[in-house]
């Protein structure tokens, strides 16, 4: 799309929609929305970005993110079995209400957030680019 | 059935009739990504029901405030099993729309009485 | 050391795993996917049948998932039913996991072939999630992975025929689970359960409070469940996708998938809805009518097909028929013969599909019209689809036979007699189209030189002489051990009868 408005808005716009997904991530465990919800709104703020900007992604780098939150959550998960889903068995719980509180469900938030992102991303590639 | 009762219970009605409307829409359009909308209004409409069923009036979100709870709250778990089915429909509508291209490459068109004629 | 009672987990885990490190070695060495597959299942089998002596004298073994108790963990039943179903999966998987190792080749491009083990091993695995839960939304969401796979499956050969049929079979199945979550919403307002044990001890009490909105229930269940499991109306999807898969795939589909569906719906209506229920309900006389039209028209359907594939298809919608006649009369007698006949039709349609493969291997061939003369050059095949026939037809000393015995008795015992005579008129109907097959495999001489031109240029047909089947050892095995396993049926099935009865008693009493 070689639209000078779309470039320049959008320029200024992606910020925003990124660090909204981050907020919905990260407040996951405060508030309705989380790693799935915000991951949404990452994905679909990159997405934007290869819809305007054209794909600029190298084939390598493409699965990568994809790859290194599945190794995390899924080994993770499978590791430390039912504990996982327990935040008062990792780290500091903190205070209820708080930002940084519930121990490593912030963590585990960011890596679905991160997963989700990219599994949007590379079915749009996989949809994209086949042309058989 | 008198009225009071459908009025006290419309959510549910609500999302009976999308439900009906969303398979209309697949069994009737000739267009293909027509077809998927409607899948997906047919599901959502049956996320609209769960999350009816889960509500309890003048109930609060599920969030335990320990300074201030509250008296009541509403029933988490449909919303919970909900998300489940909003990531389940998301990848039934990923991996229609990959077949839809791959029809579109194949046929040049994505209705589906061309291609049937075409065959 | 594993403790045993974390046996069940690993039906799953150890299905899971193996599916999803399966690209790596699609992209890295990809003759090394077929042997994965067939180790895989191999250990998948030997786990299901310890679990399945565990059993085997009746009782259930009870697991919590993550260690919450049942009301609001998951919990996992293995009963024997599921101990029956877990141990057929595995092992048909078994079987078409080695007679996948050459099919595959000659049916599918390289790119596809290591991607295809995936969404084959995903596809038991979930199965054999979607056999041992006991809980409503766990199994609504291995339906999905079910179908999704299953379409896959149907995709993975590529070509447009298979990308329409697996497009419509998304699209239905996808209705069809939307009406099967539509039920379970139901039933979780009614009861305020998801566990399907204590939903239908709610249920027991107050059915009476909720009749319109159980009814509701139950017919979504049937119109859900009927859609994926190809119950005759609503069986549109079925003949497009499973005659344009690969033969491996088309014995997944047709053998296990389609079952599984029903093994679910029988669950529901037994365990949450009660056998009282079902039986005052207004639903069971639309099973049944809708069976008898399944077999009937199923047949007919099947009989003018000309693809060898698709008749085999049309086959098992009538075939489907049966086991829904037995569940739907709702006696001990026809329930067994219902289980009996599923354990039976999946290891004949494997076989029969197996040899439809090994057919297009050998000469390349896929019409009913074009089988002239296989019999000389294709012997063991040849036998083995006999004896698949056979059972289908219903010859005595064959499972079939013993299945549609029971069946009989079952119609007897429920009073409804006349169900006899429609059970013979399939089984005809069923003669009718299968002995013309045989009889061009046998008895026709193959068409001389240049008479049809649309035959392929590798298949000419020596006349003279008599050889085996020109097909490599890892199609051979699956092809015998399945014909052997139907006769085995057959002679000693009636041994298996004290098992299945297990399964009725903790049903139905």
């Amino acid at each position: 799309m070689h639209d000078y408005i779309t470039r320049v808005v959008f320029r200024y716009v992606l910020l925003f929609i990124l660090m909204y997904g981050f907020y919905i991530v990260m407040h996951g465990h405060l508030s309705p929305g989380g790693g799935f919800a915000g991951g949404m709104v990452l994905g679909l703020g990159v997405l934007l970005y290869f819809l305007i900007y054209g794909l600029r992604w190298r084939d390598k780098l493409r699965f990568l993110p994809l790859d290194i939150a599945i190794l995390t959550i899924g080994l993770g998960s499978i590791v430390e079995g039912v504990k996982f889903l327990l935040p008062h068995k990792h780290g500091p719980v903190g205070a209820p209400g708080e930002l940084f509180s519930a121990g490593i469900i912030s963590v585990v938030n960011l890596g679905i957030g991160l997963l989700v992102a990219s599994t949007i991303l590379s079915i749009f590639y996989l949809i994209v680019e086949d042309k058989k | 059935m008198n009225l009071e009762v459908l009025l006290a219970n419309y959510p549910y009605f609500v999302a009976v009739i999308i439900f009906g409307v969303g398979t209309l829409i697949v069994l009737t359009q000739p267009n293909l990504i027509k077809k998927v909308i409607g899948l997906n209004i047919m599901t959502n409409a049956i996320f609209l029901f769960f999350i009816a069923l889960g509500n309890i009036r003048g109930g609060e979100a599920p969030i335990v405030d320990p300074a201030a709870p509250a008296a009541l709250y509403i029933n988490p778990l449909p919303s919970a099993l909900i998300l489940t089915g909003i990531v389940v429909g998301f990848s039934t509508t990923a991996f229609a729309m990959a077949l839809i291209v791959k029809l579109y490459y194949f046929y040049g068109t994505i209705n589906a009485p061309e291609f049937m004629k075409m065959r | 050391m594993l403790p045993w009672s974390k046996l069940p987990f690993l039906l799953i885990l150890a299905g899971l795993i193996p599916a999803f490190t399966m690209p790596v070695f699609a992209r890295w060495k990809r003759n090394f996917c077929a042997p994965y597959a067939v180790i895989v299942s191999g250990l998948l089998f030997s786990i299901s049948l310890s679990l399945f002596v565990k059993v085997l004298n009746g009782g259930a073994l009870h697991l919590h998932v993550g260690g919450w108790a049942p009301p609001w963990g998951i919990e996992i039943v293995i009963e024997p039913l599921s101990g029956m179903m877990a141990v057929l999966i595995t092992g048909l998987y078994f079987l078409i996991s080695i007679y996948s190792y050459s099919a595959v080749r000659k049916e599918m491009n390289e790119e596809a072939q290591g991607w295809f083990y995936v969404e084959f091993l995903l596809c038991m695995t979930a199965m054999l999630g979607l056999v041992i839960t006991n809980d409503l939304f766990n199994m609504y969401v291995f339906i999905e992975v079910v179908s999704l796979s299953a379409c896959a499956l149907v995709v993975s050969k590529g070509g447009r025929i298979a990308v329409e049929a697996s497009l419509k079979y998304l699209i239905l199945a996808t209705i069809g689970s939307g009406f099967i979550l539509f039920g379970i919403g139901i039933l979780y307002m009614i009861t305020g359960h998801l566990n399907m044990s204590f939903a239908g001890a709610v249920l027991a009490g107050n059915a009476a409070g909720y009749p319109y909105l159980l009814w509701a229930a139950m017919s979504f269940f049937v119109v859900g469940f009927g859609v994926k499991s190809a119950l005759f109306p609503l069986h549109l999807w079925l003949p497009d996708a499973h005659a344009s898969a690969p033969s491996p795939s088309s014995a997944v589909l047709s053998a296990l998938v389609v079952k599984v569906y029903i093994i679910a719906l029988f669950k529901l209506f037994f365990i949450v809805f009660g056998l009282e229920l079902y039986q005052e309900s207004y639903i069971r006389w639309l099973i049944l009518i809708l069976a008898s039209m399944a077999m009937m028209f199923g047949s007919f359907f099947a009989f003018v097909q000309l693809e060898l594939k698709r008749r085999l298809a049309y086959s098992t919608v009538a075939q489907i028929g049966y086991i829904y006649l037995g569940i739907g009369l709702g006696t001990p007698w026809s329930v067994t013969a219902a289980f009996f006949h599923l354990v039976v039709h999946a290891l004949m349609k494997t076989c029969l599909f197996f040899c439809a493969g090994a057919i297009y291997y050998q000469t390349g061939r896929k019409k009913v019209t074009q089988l002239a003369g296989i019999g000389s050059i294709m012997p063991l095949t040849a036998a083995a689809f006999t004896v698949a026939a056979f059972s289908m037809v219903g010859v005595p000393l064959t499972g079939g036979f013993i299945s549609k015995f029971m069946l009989a008795q079952g119609s007897i015992e429920a009073e409804y007699p006349y169900f006899i005579i429609l059970i013979v008129i399939s089984g005809l109907l069923n003669a009718l189209y299968y002995f013309p097959i045989l009889w061009q495999v046998y008895f026709t001489s193959p068409p001389a030189q240049g008479e049809n031109n649309d035959e392929p240029h590798h298949a000419q047909i020596n006349e003279s002489g008599f050889r085996w089947d020109q097909i490599p050892l890892s199609m051979k095995i699956p092809i015998a051990v399945t014909a052997l396993g139907i006769i085995a049926l057959g002679v000693a099935g009636i041994f298996a009868y004290d098992y299945l009865q297990r399964i009725v008693e903790f049903f139905l009493c």
